[in-house]
């Protein structure tokens, strides 16, 4: 009887200038609400900005002073306080970036209800003002350890840029899955405030995966070379099939382990920990945390697009 | 139709939209998980049941329908906001991609911070809103407040900055939701020359809105919605009178006689109002110093009325322009008494119009001669637009006269206290 919905706009023939300026336009609509939404997170605050850098330092200095302080461990890694350091500052960007995407539909009802565009645009702008702040932050503790002379400066740098693509990569796809599930059932919110505080203890922020094995193997009074129980070893799987274990392990590896060669740079920081103690000896395990940001990635992407079209009558 | 008819801006086939209203607010998991039997308990509300119109590119189009009628439906999905649930919508040209004014503003932002922002919105670049800039904060006479936070704005400032921003956007095809509900008189002035500049330059535009009056003076064409489907397209003078036409016949039914645009006794009734130019030509147009024709057909339904007039009213943006009452005037137009069932027609004629362009309308009023007995009365009996093709401002043509005359001496002088002032002297002494 209907024949199936169709919306078509100037594009097709004589359109790819057309598709060329909506496209710069758009771009451009991204970097104006990223930038106000900048402006706006700080704003009637007399500190202002200078609350991006304090938050994680001052969870830094708690941490320091309850892990390291206080229960005196040390996971016997080199430079201990930076990795948690640089696991905290990663962590936040993740934490903030994800928190505040997921309001960004939710949060522009009238804008959505009354102007035309795609509604992407308002998560990735959300998760580009956490990403201008995530990377000042970390200039700022590289100019630390750099100053500590605990990183040396060098091409090995440079790794840090596909590992920080990787973990922006999973962001996204998770802000636009959460953000499109926000429009609907505000639960999402609550469950997943849940779910970040298994995530933290989860990803290794706070030590290194070497410390898991090392505390799993003084508890079960077993060898280091011996292998684990299969539930337990079930656990240091599922963490090191966590993409942000990986990213935050390969970071710390990139950057602190000075000494390891250059083969070992790229991908393998995150099961360096696991082979050393042959506690899993699993390589299948090494691709599992880059499926699984493709995975959600796509998903992420796919669930929004499906429902994008909707945002407008369900706010 | 080919899509690539350039012709063509908007073209809609059997587009339908429902909407799916929840009976009980079900926006919680909880509720997903616990009622999960009765998944499906909503209302569906048919705001949309196949919608077919073309809009030609330059047209000004005006959506008109009572409240719920889907025209704010219909202009969100033209504008891709809403998706249709089925049909197809061709749209041929950059579309202005808001609906009202002021969209993105932030009250926390500064002016500047939301120009930029909102212009984005609109698709405005940031070198060209740079360019730009002076002119919009000139236009909306904010050149002090350039860098207060907007939440600081009257909102009367608010709207100028949003009405100077939203006319820079470059749109072929513009998309207005009730722009002229807001603002003062002046500042619906401003709209209106907004929209004749967009009919210059022939943008298309289509327009949302309540307001009768501004369909028929700045739209040619009109659509009428009737609970989602469209009951009337044509000329804009034709539909608003169909439309206030539906509003009175649904007055008759409920047996009231005085709604808020007709009333009167009935003892004698109107049974038709229209208006011809010279040509014979209803729902014209006139052209300045051209010639009209009102008539008004006539039915006597009291034989107890005696004789009686007819008055006409010109009213003008609400205002009274002429009034053509009995007095003082000696010529006006008498029916002699007759019996119950006797109809004729009343002629009144202006053989040169003396308006400059604007849009006019009419009252018109059957009374008994002797008391002044409103028999029938109509408000906004004819709406029409009087056309300058001098495009002169002002209200009306004078036909005065210049002329100059050389003389020897000063003629005439200024009384004492209206002498000229002498050359200021300077300093404070």
């Amino acid at each position: 009887m209907s024949a199936p919905a169709d919306v078509r706009l100037p594009g097709s023939p004589a359109g790819s200038a057309a598709q060329l300026d909506s496209f710069r336009h758009y771009r451009h609509l991204t970097l104006e609400l990223a930038i106000s939404q900048f402006k706006l997170r700080y704003t009637q605050s007399v500190l202002g900005y200078l609350w991006s850098l304090l938050k994680p330092a001052m969870l830094f200095g708690i941490t320091y002073f309850i892990f390291v302080d206080l229960f005196k461990i040390n996971d016997g890694t080199q430079f201990y306080g930076m990795q948690v350091l640089l696991g905290i500052v990663m962590w936040t960007f993740f934490a903030e970036c994800t928190a505040s995407s997921m309001q960004a539909i939710a949060g522009s009802a009238g804008l959505i209800r009354k102007a035309y565009f795609p509604r992407s645009i308002l998560v990735i702008a959300a998760s580009l003002s956490s990403l201008f702040t995530f990377l000042i932050n970390m200039l700022i503790v590289f100019a630390i350890a750099v100053a500590l002379r605990q990183i040396d400066v060098g091409l090995r740098m440079l790794i840090v840029i596909p590992l920080l693509l990787e973990l922006y990569m999973l962001t996204l796809g998770l802000s636009l899955f959460l953000a499109s599930l926000h429009v609907q059932f505000h639960d999402v919110g609550h469950l997943w405030d849940v779910l970040m505080q298994l995530l933290f203890y989860g990803s290794g922020v706070m030590f290194s995966l070497t410390y898991v094995l090392q505390r799993l193997h003084m508890a079960l009074g077993v060898g280091q070379t011996a292998h684990l129980q299969p539930h337990l070893a079930w656990i240091v799987e599922l963490m090191c099939a966590n993409p942000i274990t990986q990213n935050i392990e390969d970071l710390r590896h990139a950057l602190l382990a000075q000494q390891a060669p250059w083969t070992e740079l790229v991908v393998t920081g995150h099961l360096a920990a696991v082979k050393q103690y042959a506690a899993v000896d699993a390589p299948w395990l090494l691709p599992v945390p880059f499926l699984v940001v493709v995975l959600v990635f796509t998903i992420g992407a796919l669930t929004f697009r499906a429902r994008a079209r909707n945002f407008a009558e369900s706010l | 139709m080919s899509f690539d008819d350039r012709r063509l801006a908007i073209q809609v086939e059997g587009l339908s939209k429902r909407f799916h209203i929840p009976l009980d607010h079900s926006s919680t998991l909880k509720h997903r998980v616990t009622h999960w039997r009765s998944a499906s308990r909503y209302r569906i509300l048919e705001a949309l049941l196949d919608i077919n119109f073309e809009v030609a590119a330059g047209e000004f189009i005006g959506i008109i329908g009572h409240n719920g009628s889907g025209k704010s439906t219909l202009l969100k999905i033209l504008s891709r906001i809403y998706h249709p649930d089925a049909g197809r919508v061709t749209i041929n040209g950059k579309v202005s991609p808001f609906l009202e004014l002021g969209v993105g503003f932030n009250p926390e932002l500064t002016a500047r911070e939301n120009i930029y922002l909102s212009g984005a919105i609109l698709g405005l670049g940031r070198s060209e809103l740079h360019r730009i800039f002076d002119e919009i904060i000139g236009f909306a006479e904010l050149e002090q407040f350039v860098d207060h936070k907007l939440k600081n704005f009257s909102s009367g400032m608010e709207v100028r900055l949003a009405f100077s921003l939203a006319i820079q956007a470059h749109a072929e095809i513009l998309m207005m939701d009730e722009v002229l509900a807001v603002g003062d008189a002046s500042f619906q002035q401003k709209c209106f020359d907004i929209f004749k500049r967009y009919k210059r330059e022939g943008r298309t535009v289509v327009l949302v809105t309540h307001s009768l009056s501004a369909v028929t003076l700045y739209c040619e064409r009109a659509l009428l919605l009737d609970h989602g489907r469209l009951v009337a397209d044509g000329p804009a003078i034709e539909v608003t009178a169909q439309y206030r036409r539906s509003l009175g016949l649904a007055a008759d039914d409920s047996r009231l006689v005085s709604d808020a645009d007709r009333w009167g006794s009935r003892d004698v009734v109107m049974t038709g109002v229209r208006m011809l130019d010279e040509r014979g030509v209803e729902d014209c147009n006139p052209p300045t110093g051209g010639s009209i024709r009102v008539e008004l057909g006539y039915e006597i339904q009291n034989d107890a009325v005696r004789d009686f007039t007819c008055v006409v009213w010109l009213m003008r943006d609400g205002g009274l322009v002429v009034s053509e009452d009995r007095f003082p005037v000696s010529q006006y137009a008498l029916v002699g008494a007759n019996q119950r069932g006797s109809t004729g027609t009343i002629r009144y004629d202006i053989p040169h119009l003396p308006f400059l362009e604007g849009g006019y309308s009419v009252n018109v009023e059957l009374q008994g001669r002797f008391d002044g007995a409103t028999y029938d009365h109509l408000d906004h009996a004819i709406r029409f637009r009087v056309i300058d093709k001098g495009g002169r401002p002002g209200l009306i043509e004078t036909g005065a006269v210049w002329s100059v005359t050389r003389s020897e001496a000063p003629v005439m002088s200024w009384p004492d206290q209206l002498a000229a002032p002498a050359p200021r002297a300077s300093g404070d002494g």
